[in-house]
């Protein structure tokens, strides 16, 4: 199965168990779960099944294209439950079955793994899944975010596209992977790969981003003042991906990164409290449509 | 004779950190709420699988225990009058049981009398009718230390619950609990079990999960299949020509990762073996929980041993799992390489920038202190002379300032488990003595409670340095270990200080070494408001406490170590010497001849203060003889303390007891004049200063007869 089939797969599989097929955020982020679809619809009591691709980014796992699986570019697909509906690890089996793959000769193991995200104040749950031991996905039950317990919980399925197409596909790198008949993920990534692994090491101006930081974080207090709390949103990633380069960079000694990881925290903390009370205020809208 | 109970709590994968906390917690509450509920049983029994909790409560009684119940009301003196006809009060009291007052009876109740009462008997209901809610009670009330909410549901546990099963004498035992209601239902293996199943007999319960349902519910028996396994790998295919290294935590782990283990080989390329070995071995071990093979001479070889859930491999499940491995050790070469570009210089410099503990500096601060505070001790123990030992304390120097460092390499930071163990290799890599690079393992030992000792002088001492640093920072921080809480191990730590002093056979005062590193970290730190000589103390007390603690586990004497704690001894191995002659004399000879004499001196004195004893005033024989055999002996036992001749310091005070024993048969203390009787009582707290220059036997034990 092509890499883009098992996005089409993974797509049609979710839509028909009653999630909303949504598109990436058009923004640099660690984890589909800075998507706003996640981050903040987590929050509060309405309901939301929601799944979508999402090209990410960890600037510090960047291995020069040299590492079969390793890289600070790649895919996820990510699916979030609200409320975890009580057959949903069947549900994710029955997407990898749905993927073709058989569930009776392979290892599938649930493997604890708490997560925990500093900073945006997340913490959850769960397993990463393994699949004859590749790591394929994550399993969470999103406990907090922003620093806000959780309730209802949702069940967060994160697919780590590559890995599962190295699985399905039988290959020992990313950079073999078909993504089309003719077309290898190599040929689409490899190059910048590369590029991005030497910017964010080596080139990265450690300076701009510092300054960066500083106005990024200033703009959200001034776009969270007028209530513009999807704009604010933004803002919080933007000041998230700009620590992970500088980490990358080691540009921030490990007593500073508390201290970046505190301030990126905040930001999350203030933009979560105004989400919910903007969902409240606006009557919780999804709830009524649940109700229909 | 009672029937037999099975209670499962279906469960998504369990951490196995959580599982021995499950059982025993579920046993706990179980014993309570079945006790508490007055029912009767033999036995409870517990298991525990990646997707369960088992109860078993074997031979649980049918009916609960009656119970009997008395009320009473008015004295019988007011219950009746002169007529023996009942009055108002006795009225009243029989209206408020819906009774009349020829249903009561007198009863004596004890201490107070007779009294108008009841005796209200509560007859045992049917066990099956209590059940119910006692095992709703006893889910509702299981904690674990990691817990998590699901759904919208407020219960709290481990991990979701999916299904309850709950059969008593083969009957359903219903109650619900969130969306759930009990019944006959398990499930076996997520892929190969037959989804639901159904069981009718408590006594199929295991035989059935395990044929039908690919699960082996008992830990033990997985464990067992495990070791089977890779034995008859070692033995039937590799003749002995292999053998797994069998890492007891990683046992464990898998033990409780898997529903039904099923062992497979497989290999990785030969170009990792160029990695040193325990680098090699922790990163087949660490993420994917692998267990490695060594060949016959002891290095790692390229098969590796994959204990997966039960699958029937048909080719795929080798394969991915050595295209992981293949990948994990490309990732380990990875930041080898990496570390291989630096040396200690780069580390060291980067050893700044990793916080100790908030407020006590970094990694490099402690490095510095742990330099000064394990020459100190070195001087202390060796002093200017050494005799006859090699200066060590150039390699002390080295190792102290190195030992750390491997905390920053790319290693460590992926690979925590090999601090120490990447220092060594680095430092070997790099030149430097050998002595110093084993000093950087073996200052972090002991790892676990009995784990190895450092082998030689330079680690025991940065050991015990390393120690006393962490036990005091975290002490002058406020992180004080109470009760179960010890998140920093402090513990664990006092308790390797103890075993590498006795170790070494090292004789100093904790009170000096401890002294010597409040200052070190005074020096830079400057805490507000802290109590340096409060803190010394503490850490002294906690020392001494694990001591103690050892000690007594090894079965040694409480009573002699009171003994011996009491002559105020703050050496770890004066104390333990001394503790080891008195019990060597307790064994061989008569302790009644030293501990009747120090106790009845002792008694006498009282805690007043003394003076000297003027000699003008001692006018009798055996008081005269006392005096002369305590001033001979001070000066003899003053000595033999010093040489650590306990054994000796214990003969001279059996023979002083004679002396008392003379002192008190013709010696009348209390005598009329207040001068000679104060003289004397000071006379006696001078024989007790003798004694207790060991040990206060008036602490020990002894039969009186």
């Amino acid at each position: 199965m092509n890499f883009q089939d098992i996005i089409f797969n993974l797509q049609k599989y979710w839509a028909k168990n009653n999630c909303i097929i949504k598109q990436p955020m058009d923004l640099e982020k660690g984890a589909g779960t800075f998507n706003p679809d996640t981050f903040l619809r987590c929050l509060g009591p309405e309901p939301w099944n929601v799944a979508y691709v999402e090209p990410s980014r960890r600037p510090t796992d960047g291995r020069y294209g040299q590492n079969p699986f390793r890289t600070q570019f790649y895919y996820q697909f990510q699916v979030l439950l609200k409320p975890s509906p009580a057959d949903v690890i069947n549900l994710y089996l029955g997407s990898l079955k749905n993927l073709g793959i058989d569930l009776k000769s392979h290892d599938i193991r649930f493997v604890e793994d708490d997560w925990q995200s500093p900073t945006i104040g997340a913490a959850g749950l769960g397993w990463e899944v393994w699949a004859d031991g590749m790591e394929v996905t994550q399993f969470t039950y999103f406990q907090q975010m922003g620093g806000f317990p959780l309730k209802p919980v949702s069940a967060e399925i994160t697919y780590g596209l590559e890995r599962i197409a190295m699985y399905l596909q039988d290959k020992d790198s990313f950079w073999d992977l078909s993504w089309s008949d003719n077309i290898s993920y190599g040929d689409l990534h490899l190059e910048s790969e590369k590029q991005w692994s030497v910017y964010n090491f080596e080139v990265a101006s450690i300076d701009m981003l510092l300054d960066l930081f500083e106005k990024y974080e200033k703009e959200f207090r001034k776009v969270m003042k007028k209530g513009l709390v999807f704009v604010g949103c933004e803002y919080v990633l933007k000041c998230s991906h700009i620590f992970n380069l500088l980490d990358a960079r080691e540009a921030i000694s490990v007593a500073e990164r508390t201290y970046y990881i505190s301030r990126v925290r905040d930001l999350a903390r203030v933009l979560c409290s105004a989400y919910l009370k903007q969902r409240e205020k606006m009557g919780y809208p999804l709830l009524k449509k649940d109700k229909k | 004779m009672g029937k037999d109970l099975l209670f499962e709590i279906g469960t998504e994968e369990l951490p196995p950190s959580c599982m021995e906390e499950g059982v025993t917690g579920l046993r706990k509450v179980l014993e309570n709420k079945l006790s508490e509920s007055r029912l009767e049983f033999r036995d409870i029994l517990t298991y525990v699988s990646p997707r369960r909790f088992t109860a078993i409560v074997k031979g649980l009684g049918e009916i609960q225990k009656s119970k009997e119940e008395i009320v009473t009301g008015p004295p019988a003196g007011i219950a009746f009058d002169k007529n023996g006809r009942p009055t108002k009060a006795a009225e009243g009291f029989a209206r408020s049981l819906n009774l009349r007052v020829s249903d009561l009876e007198e009863i004596e109740i004890k201490g107070k009398g007779l009294y108008l009462g009841k005796r209200i008997t509560e007859e045992g209901k049917k066990t099956k009718d209590l059940l119910g809610d006692i095992l709703k009670d006893s889910l509702l009330s299981m904690s674990f230390s990691k817990q998590m909410t699901w759904s919208d549901y407020d219960m709290k546990f481990v991990r979701p619950i999916r299904w309850i099963l709950a059969l008593y004498n083969n009957e359903i035992i219903r109650f619900n609990i969130i969306n759930l209601t009990s019944g006959n239902v398990t499930f076996g293996h997520r892929t190969l079990g037959p989804g639901a199943m159904i069981i009718k007999n408590t006594g199929d319960y295991f035989k059935f999960l395990k044929s039908k349902g690919a699960v082996i519910v008992d830990s033990s028996k997985r464990r067992e299949l495990i070791l089977r396994q890779i034995n008859k790998l070692e033995e039937k295919l590799w003749k002995g020509r292999y053998k797994v290294v069998l890492n007891e935590d990683l046992l464990k782990d898998i033990v409780n990762l898997v529903e039904i283990p099923n062992t497979i080989t497989g290999n990785f390329p030969r170009e990792f073996l160029y990695m040193p070995k325990e680098l090699l071995i922790e990163a087949i071990q660490h993420h994917q929980k692998y267990f490695a093979v060594l060949d016959k001479s002891g290095n790692v070889s390229t098969r590796f041993i994959i204990v997966q859930n039960g699958i029937k491999d048909t080719g795929g499940v080798k394969k991915g799992n050595e295209r992981v491995l293949k990948a994990r050790l490309k990732d380990a070469a990875f930041f080898y390489e990496e570390d291989r570009k630096h040396d200690f210089g780069h580390w060291t410099e980067k050893l700044n920038e990793v916080i100790f503990f908030s407020g006590l500096g970094s990694m490099y601060d402690k490095a510095v202190r742990l330099k000064k505070l394990s020459i100190y001790l070195a001087d202390l123990l060796y002093g200017s002379s050494l005799k006859g030992k090699q200066d060590i304390s150039p390699d002390l120097v080295s190792a102290s300032l190195l030992c750390k460092c491997d905390l920053v390499t790319s290693m460590v930071v992926e690979f925590p488990a090999l601090q120490g163990i990447v220092g060594r290799q680095y430092a070997r890599e790099k030149g430097e003595k050998s002595a110093v690079a084993d000093a950087i393992f073996e200052h972090y030992l002991p790892r676990f409670a009995g784990d190895i000792l450092p082998s030689a002088d330079v680690g025991l001492i940065l050991s015990i340095a390393d120690k006393i640093d962490t036990i005091t920072g975290m002490f002058i921080a406020g992180e004080i270990p109470s009760g179960s809480a010890d998140p920093f191990a402090l513990r664990r730590k006092a308790s390797g200080i103890v075993l590498s002093v006795l170790k070494g056979k090292y004789d100093f005062e904790l009170a000096g070494l401890i002294d010597c590193n409040i200052k070190l970290y005074f020096e830079s730190f400057n805490p507000k408001d802290i109590d340096g000589s409060k803190i010394a103390s503490e850490v002294r007390d906690f020392i001494i406490a694990r001591l103690r603690f050892l000690l007594e586990k090894k079965g040694k004497r409480p009573d002699i170590l009171d003994a011996v704690l009491e002559s105020g001894c703050g050496s770890i191995m004066d104390i333990y010497l001394r503790y080891a002659a008195i019990e060597e004399f307790i064994i061989n000879k008569d302790i009644k001849r030293i501990y009747f004499p120090m106790t009845r001196c002792r008694n006498i004195i009282g805690k007043k203060e003394f003076g000297e004893v003027k000699k003008e005033l001692l006018a009798e024989e055996y008081e005269k003889k006392l005096f002369s055999s305590i001033e001979e002996k001070k000066s003899k036992i003053k000595n033999l303390v010093v040489k650590k001749e306990f054994t000796s310091v214990l003969t001279e005070l059996d023979k002083l007891g004679t002396v008392i024993d003379q002192f008190f048969d013709k010696v009348l203390v209390m005598d009329k004049d207040e001068k000679i009787k104060t003289n004397r009582i000071n006379l006696i707290k001078k024989a007790v200063d003798l004694y207790m220059m060991i040990a206060d036997f008036s602490k020990l034990v002894v039969d009186r007869n």
